[in-house]
C-alpha cells in the first residue's frame, strides 16, 4: 500500500496524528496533497460546513466557541478553522483565534486549526477549501470556519462553505451600517452578538427592516440575537443552521446533485451507531430500507440470546432510513417492537422497513426483522415528524 | 527535498504552563517571531500540559516555547516527555525566562533544545528557533 492509501484509511478512521499530517500537507501544497485529496474525495459530504463572518470585535471567536460548545452537547464531532492575516511585509502571523475557545482544547470530540491566510488577499487562506474536505473525510459532523469581515471575504466565504452566518454587534461605530448590502446577500443566518449590551435589539430590527426590502426567496435569513458569554440565542443558532442544512440538502436533491435513490447510501456511512453495530445497507430508497446485521459474542444478554437493543437498533436503523428516504429531514418520535422469537449468536439478521403512510407532518413505517432461517423475530413500528421544509417539498412535486 | 520547503513558514507554539501569569514576556516573543516571518499560535497563561500536548498535535507545529518566569521550568522535562508518548518527539521544546544555571543542564538533559535568558538578543532568538524549526521538519513523517 502507498503511504497516501494508509494515510486514508487512517485518517477515515480517526487517527488525529494522520489528520494533523494531513491538514498541513495540503495547507503547504507538497506534492502528496492532489493524490491524498483525490482518494479523501469519497468520504466527504458528511459535514455541515459553516462559515462565521464578521468585523473584528463584534465577537466570532467567544461565539465559535459557544456553538462549540451547543454542538458538542448535541453529539457532533467539530471541526474548526480559524483563519488570521498574514503580515503583507514578513508573510508572518500570529494565529490567536483560539484563545477563546480554550476550553475544547482537551476534547477529543473537536479538532482545532489555525490558518494563516498567507498571500490570499481576501482574507480567506488559499488552502481552506481542501482543509474542509481532510476535515469532512475525517468524519466531522460540522465544520467551522472563521475568517475575519474585510468586504470580499464574506463573498469568498459564502462560495466555500454551506451555511454563512454573518455576525454584527451593537456598539461598534456604524453599527449596522457596517453591514453593507452585499454582504446581507450572503448571509444565510444573521446573529446580533453581545445582547446583553444595550442597543441590540435596536441593531437587530435594522437587520430585520433592511432583509424585508429584498425579494422574498425560499430561505429567509432569521436574525439571531446571541450573547456568547451568557449562551443566550446559542440553541437558536444552532437549530437555524441545522434548518438550512436540511434545506440546502433538500435544494441539491431538487437540482439533481444528490439522487433521492442515493440517500440511505448516503446516509448509513454518516450513523457512526450503526457502523459501530456493524450494519450493512442492503436497499433503500423511495421509503423503504432493508439493512442487515450478524449476531456476535457482545451482543448477546444474560439470558444466552440476542439483546433485544440490538434488535431494536437494527430495525430502527431501518426505519430511520426509509424515513429519510425522500431527501427530507425526519425525526423519529414514537417506536413499538414486539418480539416474537429469540436470536441467538452468528445469526445474521434482515430488516426491512416500507412506509405505510405518509402525510404533511407525520408518516409511519413498519419494520420486520427476520433471522437467517427466514423467521420472524420482531415487528416493530415507527412514527417520525417530518422538519425538512413542507414549502420545498411541495414545490418538487 | 522540493524548493518549496524553505518558503514553508516555521509553525512555533508560544505558551505558558505553571501557575505564572505574567505573559508580556511570550507576546514580545510572538511578536518577533512573526515578525520573522513565523506562523505563530499564542495562547494565554495557565495551559495544562495536556492541552499543550492537544495544540501541539492538532495545530502540527515545529517548535513549542515556553515561558518561564517563576519555577514553572520546572515542569517542561513532564511536557518534553507527554509530547514523546503522543508520537511528536520531533517537535523542539524551548524555553525563555529566568532559569538558574544550575538547572539549565538539567533541562538541556531532560530533551528543551535551548534555554533563552532575559538578555538573549531579539537575533538570537529567531535564528534558534528557526534553525529548530528545521530540524523538527526533517525528522516529522510527512503524512
Ligand atoms: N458583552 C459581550 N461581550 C462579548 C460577547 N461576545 C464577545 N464579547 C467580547 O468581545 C470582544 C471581542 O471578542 P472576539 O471573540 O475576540 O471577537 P472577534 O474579533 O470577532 O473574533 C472580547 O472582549 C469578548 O469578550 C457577548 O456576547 N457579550
Amino acid at each position: 500500500m502507498s503511504d497516501v492509501s494508509t494515510a486514508v484509511d487512517r485518517l477515515v478512521g480517526g487517527d488525529k496524528a494522520t489528520l494533523a499530517r494531513a491538514l498541513t500537507a495540503v495547507e503547504n501544497a507538497r506534492p502528496q496533497a492532489r493524490e491524498l485529496l483525490a482518494a479523501l474525495q469519497q468520504h466527504t459530504g458528511g459535514a455541515h460546513v459553516v462559515g462565521v463572518t464578521g468585523a473584528p470585535g463584534v465577537g466570532k471567536s467567544t461565539l465559535c466557541n459557544a456553538l462549540i460548545r451547543e454542538w458538542r452537547a448535541r453529539g457532533r464531532r467539530v471541526g474548526v478553522i480559524a483563519v488570521d492575516p498574514s503580515s503583507p511585509l514578513t508573510g508572518g502571523a500570529v494565529l490567536g483565534d483560539r484563545v477563546r475557545m480554550h476550553e475544547h482544547d482537551e476534547d477529543d470530540g473537536v479538532f482545532i486549526r489555525s490558518l494563516a491566510a498567507r498571500s490570499n488577499a481576501g482574507g480567506l487562506a488559499a488552502s481552506t477549501t481542501d482543509v474542509i474536505t481532510v476535515l469532512d473525510a475525517a468524519g466531522m459532523d460540522c465544520v467551522l470556519v472563521e475568517t475575519v469581515g474585510t468586504g470580499q471575504s464574506e463573498v469568498d466565504i459564502a462560495r466555500t462553505v454551506r451555511s454563512t452566518v454573518v455576525v454584527s454587534a451593537p456598539g461598534l461605530g456604524d453599527d449596522v451600517q457596517a453591514i453593507k448590502a452585499g454582504i446581507l446577500e450572503v448571509a444565510d443566518v444573521l446573529v446580533v452578538n453581545k445582547a446583553d449590551l444595550p442597543h441590540a435589539e435596536q441593531c437587530a430590527r435594522q437587520l430585520r427592516a433592511m432583509l424585508s426590502l429584498r425579494e422574498v426567496r425560499a430561505w429567509q435569513p432569521p436574525v439571531i440575537m446571541t450573547s456568547a458569554q451568557t449562551d443566550q440565542g446559542l440553541q437558536d443558532l444552532a437549530d437555524a443552521l441545522q434548518r438550512h442544512n436540511d434545506e440546502s440538502n433538500v435544494e441539491d436533491a431538487a437540482h439533481g446533485s444528490i439522487a433521492f435513490a442515493d440517500w440511505p447510501q448516503r446516509l448509513l456511512p454518516r450513523d457512526r451507531f450503526a457502523q459501530h453495530l456493524g450494519i450493512e445497507l442492503l436497499a433503500g430508497g423511495g421509503g423503504h430500507a432493508s439493512v442487515r446485521m450478524r449476531v456476535q459474542a457482545e451482543h448477546i444478554s444474560f439470558n444466552g440470546t440476542c439483546h433485544g437493543g440490538v434488535t431494536f437498533s437494527l430495525a430502527d436503523t431501518a426505519f430511520g432510513l426509509a424515513s429519510n428516504s425522500h431527501g427530507v429531514v425526519a425525526a423519529a418520535i414514537d417506536a413499538h417492537i414486539t418480539y416474537p422469537r429469540a436470536v441467538r449468536i452468528n445469526d445474521t439478521l434482515t430488516a426491512s422497513a416500507v412506509e405505510e403512510s405518509r402525510g404533511r407532518r407525520f408518516a409511519t413505517y413498519r419494520v420486520i426483522v427476520t433471522r437467517t432461517d427466514g423467521a420472524t423475530v420482531a415487528t416493530f413500528t415507527g412514527t417520525v415528524a417530518i422538519i425538512g421544509d413542507k414549502q420545498n417539498r411541495d414545490s418538487q412535486k | 527535498m522540493s524548493v518549496k520547503d524553505n518558503a514553508v513558514p516555521a509553525k512555533v507554539l508560544v505558551t505558558k504552563i505553571g501557575l505564572d501569569g505574567h505573559d508580556r514576556g511570550s507576546r514580545v516573543v510572538a511578536a518577533y517571531l512573526r515578525d520573522a516571518g513565523m506562523e505563530v499560535i499564542y495562547t494565554g497563561p495557565w495551559q495544562r500540559i495536556p492541552a499543550v500536548v492537544a495544540l501541539t498535535q492538532e495545530e502540527d507545529v515545529d517548535v513549542v516555547g515556553i515561558s518561564s518566569l517563576a519555577t514553572d521550568h520546572l515542569i517542561v522535562p513532564k511536557l518534553v516527555r507527554a509530547l514523546e508518548e503522543a508520537g511528536l518527539a520531533h517537535v523542539r521544546v524551548v524555553v525563555g525566562g529566568i532559569v538558574p544555571d544550575d538547572e539549565v543542564a538539567t533541562l538541556q538533559e531532560r530533551g528543551v533544545s535551548k534555554v533563552f535568558h532575559p538578555g538573549s538578543s531579539r537575533e538570537e532568538i529567531v535564528a534558534t528557533v528557526q534553525r529548530l524549526a528545521q530540524e523538527a521538519r526533517r525528522e516529522r513523517p510527512e503524512i
